[in-house]
């Protein structure tokens, strides 16, 4: 979906849009980490939680909402592509259930199960991946990313600021595993800098095979892009179906993460609940307001009133973080003093 | 209590057993057909739509040719899944067969349509029958062989794949709808006496619509311009015959006045296989880039009215035109195209014999 965001929102120079949006992801990261950087082994709820309840709940409340949101769009995002490009007898709420339930079950045995499928699904599926990457340049035809000569038209437009998902989506659990793991801030930011080549790519392949014209009349370029690949060598005939499987299992664990995040928040304001009760009725509420989307066009207007949350969690949350930090080191230096 | 919870655990797991086998209204393979090549043809505005199933009949496989006519392709996939015993499933589609009248009305809704529903793999190949197809299916059926897949194997290009076919994809085709600088050619064939099809040329098709004929040798050059690799196809001449065995190009594009200019060298590297007389393989090399430089002169005027790209050389002029422009090649630039090609001809071995070099 992102390359159809970027596609959509520039008909020539992409890669200043891509270029753009890296940019912003690296300076976020970098800040947010540099913000933690001054609570070692804390995570951000603790962090709102010592300046007050109200900055808690101003900060958290947003979080959680876009956080929610994440979850209802991916869950019926996905289960809608998966209905386009393979299951198309299958209904909706088979797929849905089967990508919650697998999150969920994931989610409630903790945060070290997460990171330890991570692993396994990395080994499993990256190499896969990585394939369907390097012979999707089987139909590649490199003048058509000329013009090369970009503008800031794209800024402006909807689709442009609907492209921010892509960055969006991950960066904040660093603030959330603090106490249950340590990390090293240059190793996030090479792991972030070896994704930037993913995203040009996912653009222009997509441009390459077919020329802007023809590409920003897909849903899902890249999808049919990778649908053109043929290889006489290889005995299946999609290869379109390993990348999308593969995908769905990321987006899993994707989900599971983003769920595991969300009850953390919950349950600092109600730590009555046992969490994975709360994670159960999480995800059929979820559930339940998943099926009361009706079609694509809902999702969109979803995806949209979410991209203004985003942009709340990717500027206010990271800043924030840092003043913080910045304010409570003076503060235990005037005390040392 | 624990009795309990493990209980309730293994019935859930149990019940994942069901969600595990990720089957839904599922149909099992012998409740299905797998056509592999879609025979397409419209009159006036219903389409008749004709299907090529193999059939495993004990031992061997059987062809069984079915059609019908509807609005919409689906709709006529849909009565023909209806009227068999069992459903009929496009996922093996390897050959779309278009007839010609309907290929010079317009395929842009037939391919939106593949594309769109992705039932029909956008690898498919298109081909342009130029005959009836009714005619052309019934005699398929007599010559196919027992594997069911020959009409499939003739375009393949592990297989029965010459240079001089265009090997053209349903996404290809596509493309050529909406990109402002790329046409295609597809191959246009009808049956033949002795072998199944016979290749006729290759049909230049401008923004979904047929709009000329090439003959086999001019799809050659337009093979080798879009790099496809034109190894293995033999030329003949007066004095010889030569095998092609390796390409390459070279283009410089210029922009003067608004108006294009392109100096293209081919070079093309062959092997000598049959002399007549006694000619030096300088003559045999004039006379090969002289056979070539006239067949591609013509064949480009051609395209030149016909106002199609098939070669795609707008792509060469996308750093000069800016891109609102671009959407005019066609029409305003591409017509005024001057082309200036030279073929470069190396004789790499002249075989097992010797042949004086002038």
């Amino acid at each position: 979906m992102y390359p159809e965001n970027i596609i959509a929102s520039t008909s020539e120079g992409h890669w200043l849009a891509i270029l753009l949006g890296v940019i912003i992801h690296f300076v976020v990261i970098s800040v947010y980490m540099k913000g933690l950087s001054f609570f070692p082994n804390r995570n951000i709820i603790g962090i709102y939680s010592s300046v007050g309840k109200g900055t808690a709940l101003f900060f958290l409340i947003p979080v959680l909402l876009y956080f929610l949101m994440v979850i209802i769009i991916t869950v019926r995002a996905y289960s809608e592509i998966i209905t386009i490009v393979f299951l198309s007898n299958t209904p909706l709420w088979a797929i849905m259930a089967l990508l919650l339930f697998i999150s969920t079950y994931i989610a409630s045995c903790g945060l070290e199960t997460i990171f330890r499928t991570g692993i396994l699904l990395a080994i499993l599926f990256l190499p896969l991946i990585l394939f369907i990457f390097f012979v999707s340049f089987q139909n590649v035809d490199w003048r058509y990313a000329i013009p090369i000569d970009g503008n800031f038209q794209f800024i402006k437009k909807r689709d442009y600021l609907e492209s921010f998902f892509a960055f969006s989506g991950g960066y904040l659990f660093l603030g959330f595993v603090q106490p249950f793991f340590s990390y090293n801030r240059k190793n996030v930011l090479i792991a972030a800098a070896v994704l930037i080549p993913f995203f040009f790519f996912s653009v222009y392949i997509p441009i390459l095979t077919f020329g802007q014209a023809t590409a920003s009349t897909f849903f899902l370029p890249f999808v049919v892009a990778v649908d053109a690949i043929n290889i006489n060598w290889l005995m299946f005939d999609r290869v379109t179906m390993f990348f999308i499987i593969s995908l769905i299992a990321f987006v899993m664990l994707f989900l599971s993460l983003v769920s595991w995040k969300t009850i953390r928040i919950i349950e600092q304001f109600i730590p009555s609940i046992k969490p994975v009760y709360m994670l159960i009725s999480l995800s059929v509420i979820i559930f339940l307001f998943c099926l009361s989307v009706p079609d694509w066009k809902d999702v969109e207007k979803l995806f949209w009133w979410n991209t203004i949350l985003r942009f709340y969690v990717l500027i206010a949350i990271p800043i924030s973080i840092y003043l913080i930090g910045i304010h409570s080191k003076r503060k235990n230096q005037h005390e040392n003093i | 209590m624990k009795t309990y919870k493990l209980a309730a655990i293994a019935l859930l797991h149990f019940c994942l057993l069901f969600i595990l086998s990720g089957c839904w209204n599922n149909k099992d393979i012998n409740h299905r057909v797998l056509p592999v090549a879609m025979g397409i043809s419209k009159q006036d505005k219903e389409y008749k739509v004709i299907l090529k199933i193999p059939e495993p009949h004990q031992g061997t496989t059987q062809i069984k040719i079915v059609s019908a006519t509807g609005t919409t392709i689906t709709q006529v996939v849909d009565k023909i899944s209806m009227n068999m015993e069992s459903s009929v499933d496009l996922l093996h589609v390897k050959v779309i067969i278009i007839e010609r009248e309907t290929a010079e009305q317009g395929v842009k809704d037939i391919i939106s349509g593949f594309m769109r529903a992705r039932d029909v793999s956008a690898k498919a190949l298109v081909v342009i029958c130029d005959e009836d197809l009714d005619e052309f299916f019934s005699k398929i059926k007599k010559t196919t062989g027992p594997e069911g897949t020959t009409l499939f194997d003739f375009f393949e290009k592990n297989a029965g794949w010459n240079p001089q076919i265009a090997l053209t994809r349903i996404w290809m085709v596509y493309r050529s709808i909406h990109s402002y600088t790329h046409d295609v050619a597809i191959p246009l064939v009808k049956s033949g006496k002795s072998t199944m099809v016979e290749q006729i040329g290759s049909a230049v098709i401008k923004n979904g619509k047929m709009v000329g004929e090439i003959n086999s040798d001019e799809t050659l050059l337009v093979n080798a311009f879009n790099g496809e690799g034109i190894q293995g196809r033999i030329e003949v001449m007066d004095h010889a015959s030569v095998l092609i065995i390796s390409d390459r190009m070279e283009h410089k594009s210029k922009l003067i006045e608004q108006k294009p200019y392109l100096q293209s060298q081919i070079n093309i590297k062959v092997v000598l296989l049959e002399t007549r007389g006694d000619p030096s393989t300088k003559v045999i090399k004039k006379e090969l880039e002289h056979l070539l430089t006239n067949r591609f002169n013509l064949m480009f005027t051609k395209f030149q009215t016909s106002k199609a790209d098939i070669l795609g050389l707008g792509q060469f002029y996308r750093t000069q035109i800016s891109r609102s422009q671009l959407k005019f090649w066609r029409s305003k630039y591409y017509p005024h195209l001057k082309m200036d090609i030279k073929f470069h001809i190396n004789i790499q071995n002249e075989g097992y014999l010797k042949t004086s070099s002038d």
